[in-house]
Parts: structure tokens; sequence; C-alpha cells
């Protein structure tokens, strides 16, 4: 009874704009005191060991080598680069907007930063070459996606950090799904390019390709020393997010001098309140999570999703529906705190490996953040784009096929997650 | 359009995008000390790194100082979100609803938030009495760590105070009217 009235009260207040943390952590503080059993002073201990995680300093640091590229004029480069390299495609600048994500994918792992930084300059150069609004808006949503599946990703280091899983294995999973979901969005562009006769914006000359290979090098070699140093297992998760910042401030300050002193204390400022900002959800919700497992609701939900069916096709739907749901309408790092003590024992009970299911979740999560009402990515985009949040919403839904036919491959075939971390450290 | 319109046009879409890069407004001189703090933090797991991989024998006392700074950072950055307003939040109720039920449901938030911090920063401090361990690597007594936090959503409160009576004092945040307010704000 008590606990229904917590998860409605959580609900509730996130429904109605009070900050995540606080809806997560007020109603749970409510409940302890109400409940009786444990002090209220273990709620402050919980919140204060929630973010006490080694794994989590990868998150700042992350962050910070994300912010760093984009001010940086990296990321610049780096679209420059895909343009030379597929812009003469049909289509052209779709499949730069992907193939741009996918290298941006590398240094950065957080889908909003994609959006916010590379997407503002792809919708801008869609714009200018007179492509539909809706379409640069769509493709760019769909492939800022990317970001957190291929390593290194906030969400998966967030995943390791609840589920005690290895972050080094998640990374290394999810390279193939990432791959796969640009592959699949790059199939779509195609058959757009195909339908509507979109103009080759460009022709291929070695020439160009060459240059902007040349001027984008340095920038390159970021997603090579993080994925490739993660990879190889020379860096930890933590110590590659290091890495890549003494890389990008390198860059910044020394070869390309971009990084003024005020954009430096920008950067700067912006890292702390995301870090800040974020980790406090995590705390909040490790209480929330607590409260879930010290009252047995994992257990309580387990058996009665498998009274459902014991067929792990049928789990793996169902577990699929729900992350779908929640992710619709739930701030992607509280529903990876809350969502994996609940789900995580029901999928290694029908045979699932965490790092497996660790790539289906965040995957589900991503495209929760493409779908209303809680799509952070759209509302960036609105923003840089000046396009209205509900032209967003209808001019991204198609780009959500190509990314179910992924999750689906993904979720059914364990091949395409499991071989590089087998291949790697098993 | 000729080639030198799209140059043009070109740089000026770097400019704008950079200027948003130097937009420092919101932040202020008190943010100093995060700032060193989140500073002094990478400079730390730096030199794990450095030392283990360099020198191949990592400081042992990196990892405890490291994660100590972590919690730091993450609560001193949430007073400076509390006071800039920039917390992850579902903003969504607030676009279908009349201006007075924004301004009811702005108070009720502020009102929340409060309670919250208040509460929050209480415990902690019981926390604080109670633990007498020190840290492992260095000789610090743990409690101070509690006794700091609870400083912290001391000034949370502090800050939530001001902006709901900021909020009604002028009738308005950026709540009630996005448009006069440019959206910040992170998330992930």
């Amino acid at each position: 009874m008590l606990l229904t009235l917590l998860f409605v009260l959580v609900f509730a207040l996130i429904a109605l704009g009070v900050p995540v943390a606080i809806a997560l952590a007020g109603p749970s503080l409510v409940f302890i005191l109400i409940d009786g059993h444990v002090p209220g002073l273990v709620v402050a201990h919980r919140m204060i060991n929630g973010v006490d995680s080694f794994p989590l300093l990868a998150v700042p640091f992350f962050i910070l080598a994300g912010n760093l590229m984009n001010s940086s004029g990296i990321t610049e480069r780096i679209f420059d680069f895909a343009k030379a390299l597929i812009g003469w495609l049909p289509g052209g600048l779709g499949h730069v907007n992907i193939g741009a994500s996918v290298i941006f994918a590398g240094m950065s792992g957080a889908a909003v930063a994609d959006a916010g930084g590379l997407g503002a300059i792809e919708i801008k150069a869609m714009r200018d070459a007179k492509y539909d609004p809706g379409f640069a808006v769509g493709i760019t949503a769909a492939s800022s996606t990317i970001g957190p599946i291929i390593p290194p990703s906030l969400p998966i280091v967030i995943y390791g950090v609840v589920a005690g899983a290895s972050i080094g294995q998640l990374f290394a999973a999810g390279l193939v799904p990432g791959l796969l979901m640009a592959a699949a969005l790059m199939v779509m562009v195609a058959y757009y390019a195909h339908r509507y006769n979109y103009p080759r914006d460009q022709a291929f000359r070695f020439g160009v390709l060459g240059r902007a290979f040349m001027r984008a090098f340095l920038s390159l070699m970021t997603p090579v020393i993080i994925v490739g140093g993660i990879l190889t297992g020379a860096f930890t998760p933590t110590e590659a997010a290091i890495a890549a910042c003494v890389w990008a401030l390198f860059l910044g300050l020394i070869v390309y001098r971009t990084l003024t002193l005020r954009r430096f204390l920008k950067v700067s400022m912006d890292t702390i309140e995301t870090t800040a900002v974020v980790l406090f959800i995590v705390a909040a919700a490790s209480i929330f999570a607590w409260i879930l497992t010290s009252n047995r609701v994992p257990e309580h939900f387990a058996a009665a999703l498998l009274t459902v069916s014991e067929n792990p096709i049928i789990i793996l739907l169902l577990i699929n529906l729900i992350l779908l749901v929640v992710g619709c309408f739930m701030e992607t790092v509280a529903a990876i705190t809350i969502l994996v003590p609940v789900l995580l024992p029901i999928a290694i009970h029908v045979g699932i490996d965490p790092v497996h299911f660790g790539v289906i979740l965040v995957l589900n999560l991503m495209i929760g953040l493409l779908t209303p009402p809680v799509g952070m990515v759209l509302y960036v985009l609105s923003r840089v784009a000046k396009v209205p949040f509900e032209r967003c919403v209808s001019a991204t839904a198609p780009f959500l096929i190509p990314l179910f036919a992924v999750l689906l491959l993904v979720t059914f075939f364990p091949v395409f997650t499991m071989w590089l971390p087998t291949l790697i450290y098993r | 359009m000729s080639p030198d319109d799209k140059t043009d046009d070109q740089s000026s879409i770097a400019d704008l995008i950079h200027e948003e890069d130097e937009d420092l407004t919101g932040f202020q001189w008190d943010d100093g000390l995060v700032l060193v703090v989140f500073w002094v933090l990478a400079f730390v797991v730096f030199l794990q790194f450095f030392t283990r991989y360099v020198l191949n024998d990592s400081l042992g006392w990196t990892e405890e100082i490291a994660r100590f700074l972590l919690v730091t950072v993450t609560f001193l950055g949430v007073v400076m979100a509390v006071r800039r307003e920039s917390q992850i939040a579902v903003e969504l109720a607030f676009r279908w609803l009349s201006r007075p039920a924004r301004k009811a449901l702005q108070y009720f938030i502020d009102l929340v938030s409060i309670g919250f911090y208040g509460v929050m920063g209480y415990l902690c401090s019981q926390v604080a009495v109670r633990t007498q361990q020190k840290m492992v690597s260095i000789d610090f007594p743990k409690s101070s760590i509690y006794w700091f936090i609870c400083a912290c959503f001391a000034a949370m409160t502090l800050y939530a105070l001001i902006n709901f009576w900021r909020h009604v004092r002028t009738g308005s945040s950026r709540l009630i009217d996005p448009e006069t307010a440019k959206a910040v704000g992170p998330s992930l």
C-alpha cells in the first residue's frame, strides 16, 4: 500500500515538473520516515554513497572531452571530413550527418551533446543546401542516438556501475550495434534520396578528401585514442576519458589555438553543471532503488512477469516494451538507476548476459529520447533548428523504423553484442 | 548563391555557435570554488593515470581522494544548479497549463524543493555527528565531508528560498513565462 503510494507520488511529481532528483528522493525520504524501519539519516548516507564510486569518475571527463571537442573546432573538422568522404552519394548530407555522428560517437558519450553541438552544424548545412528542414531534423535526431551506443557512453558507464558489469566489456559490446544503427539509417536515407530524387551535393574528389583528411587528422585521432585504448585494454574507461581531455586540451590550446580563456571557463562550468545534475539524479535514484530492493519489489515483479511466460523470447519482448514505455516518460539516468535492479535479475534468469542486456537497455532508452513526451533530443533540436516541437516529433517518426529494426536484431541475436567482448575479454 | 556568400554564411554560423561558447551569464565569482575543486579532481585523476602508466606504480591515495572530490564537485555543482534553476526536470506540464496554473505549480515546486533541501541538510548533520571514521589514505575525519555536504544542502535551501522569493515578487519565472527566458540546463 505504502509502496504503491510511493510509486504514484514519484511519477506524479516528475510529471508535474519537480526536478527529477527531488521527485525520486523526496517521496523515498517520506516513505522511510513513515515506514519507520530505518532512521531517516540512512537516506542522506545512501545518497552520498550513491556518488562515491570510482567508475563514476568517467562521467565528468567524458562530458568534459565532448564539450572541449565542440568548442575547439574539432567537431567542424570532423563534419568537413565526413562531407568529403561520403557527401557525393545521392542525399549526400543525410549520409554525412550519419557518418559524422559515428565519428563523434567515438569521442562523446551523450546523445544530447551530439544533437546540440554537431547537430547544429549538420542542420545548418542541410538547410543551406535546401534540404527539407523536417528531413534534416529527423536524421540529425536519429543519428545522435548512435553516440551513447558506440563507446564511450555515459549511460553505459552508469549502467555498468548500477549492474556491477564490466564497463570495458559493455563498451566493446556497443561498437557493432552502433555501426548497425548507422547502416540502417543510411539505408533509410538512400530510400528517401531515391523516392524524392535528392541531388548529389558534390562530386567525389580525391584532392578534397585528402585535404579534409589532413585538416581533420589530429581530430580524428581522438576516437582512435579512446575507442582503441579501451578495446585493446590499454586504458580503463576513466583513463580513456582523462586521456581524451588531455588530447582535446592539447589540440585546442596548442595546435588549433581556438580555446580562449572565456571558452575554457564556459566549458568547465558547463561540464561541472551537467556532471552535478546527472550525478545528483544517480544519488537520488539510488535511494529509490534501495527501497525497491529492500522491499523485495524486484522479486515480486520477476515472479509476476515469469508467470506470463518462461519463454526468453516473450520475456525479452516484454522487457523491451517496458523499457520503451519508461524511456518515453523518464529521464535516461533515472530510468537506468531504477530499472536495472528490477529488470536485470529477470534477464539473467532467462539466460541473458548482463553485458548484452546493458546494450538492449541503452538502445531502448535512446529511442525514448526521440519520442514525446520526454524526448530530450527533440527539445534540443527544436531549439537549435528553430523548428516547432510537434514538427520535430513527426519528422523524426519515420527514422524510428530503422532503429526498431536494429533493436530487434540486437535483442534476439546476441552475437551482435557479444562477439567483440568475447573476442577481447573472455 | 555565389561561393563567397556561402563562406560568409558559414563563418557566421561558426560565430553564432561560438558566441554561445563564451556566454558566461548566470555564473558568478563564488562558482570559482567548484571550478577549482573540479580541476584539482581532473589533476588527481590525471596523476593516477600518469603514475600507473608512466611510472608503472599508481599512487594509492589518488583513488580515495578522487572519489571524495567527485562527491564534493557533485554537491557543490548542485548548489550552482539550484541557483541557476537548471536541474533536469520534465517541463511538459507547463506547456499545457494556463498562466495562473503555471504560477501555482511553480510555487509548489519551489516549496517542495525548499523542504527537501532543508530536511536533507538536517539529516546530513545527523550523519556527520555519528561518523567517527577517518579516511583510509589520509588522516582526515570523514565527518568533515558530511559536514561539508550539510553546508551544501544549507546553501541549496538558501538559494531555493531566494528563487522562491523572486518568483513571488516578480510573479514570473522561466517556467511561468518561457518566452522571456533562454532555456538553460544540461542533460544526457
